[in-house]
């Protein structure tokens, strides 16, 4: 993501309050690059390689595994899954 | 003038603690919160995944955890979720 | 930056390398495709041509046999709000 610094105090708004980490946010920054399991609202899962996601939660896997009812139904190289699809990605290994 | 709050703030306060939440479908999932968005969209720790089926309860572990806000229906601060009651 | 993809930094990236290219795309409604991907916008909406569509049927009676049916079609729009999932072709 982005690990430019910040730019200089007075060009911007006063930050929010940081209250807590583990923000939704936050969570995506330190699952990316990592195995995800993606579970869609229709109960089937893709497990891969997290690319990349958008403020849509769409998102991009590599290594891609579909699985239906624990089963294996699909591979993919890559694989795109447009947003509104996802009921949550949840981590496959230690973040 | 009662004190007003925000349905937000409270679960704000239930950052850290347990978490149950109900899906406008046939699915529940509880954790501990961590943090959530305005969207709603949670992250939760330690999670159990429940699918409520005509043949029972199945339910499925899960580590941490972004869980979609769209599809949420109800949250309940501080229960273990449905084998708690 | 992540260093296991190439160059793809949002999920769109992955699309627009896959211009002119052969794409598999599932579909609400059990319904799988693969055509040559012309253009794409910001809902997903597609234009594919070349497109061979697979419709699964489940036949509800005998332990839900499912049949499989084809169609080709040689230039196709597809709403976005049906995509499920967009696979390019694999770079491997």
């Amino acid at each position: 993501m982005d690990e430019t610094p910040p730019p200089p105090a007075d060009s911007t708004p006063p930050p929010p309050p940081i209250s807590h980490t583990g923000s939704p946010t936050d969570f995506l920054k330190g699952v990316v690059g990592k195995r995800v399991i993606v579970r869609l609202n229709s109960g089937v899962d893709y497990r891969g390689v997290l690319s990349c996601l958008d403020g849509y939660m769409n998102i991009a896997l590599e290594q891609t595994e579909e699985h239906v009812n624990g089963k294996v139904t699909n591979r993919y190289g890559d694989a795109f899954i447009r947003g509104n699809n996802v009921l949550y990605i949840s981590a496959d290994e230690p973040l | 003038m009662a004190s007003q709050i925000l349905p937000l703030e409270l679960i704000d306060r239930c950052i850290g603690s347990q978490i149950w939440v109900i899906m406008k479908g046939d699915r529940e999932f509880t954790g501990t919160l961590l943090g959530f968005d305005d969207f709603v969209n949670m992250v939760l720790e330690d999670v159990t995944e429940y699918q409520i089926t005509a043949e029972g309860r199945k339910s499925n572990k899960l580590a941490q955890t972004l869980l979609n806000g769209n599809n949420i229906c109800m949250l309940i601060p501080g229960s273990t979720g449905p084998e708690d009651s | 930056m992540d260093p296991l993809s190439s160059g793809i930094q949002e999920p769109f990236d992955l699309i627009r390398l896959s211009l002119s290219e052969r794409v598999f795309v599932k579909l609400r409604g059990d319904r799988e495709m693969t055509g040559i991907l012309h253009a794409y916008d910001g809902h997903m909406n597609l234009i594919l041509s070349d497109v061979e569509e697979t419709i699964m049927i489940v036949d509800e009676g005998a332990a839900g046999t499912v049949s499989v049916a084809k169609r080709k079609m040689d230039m196709l729009f597809v709403r976005g709000d049906g995509v499920i999932l967009v696979s390019p072709p694999s770079r491997t």
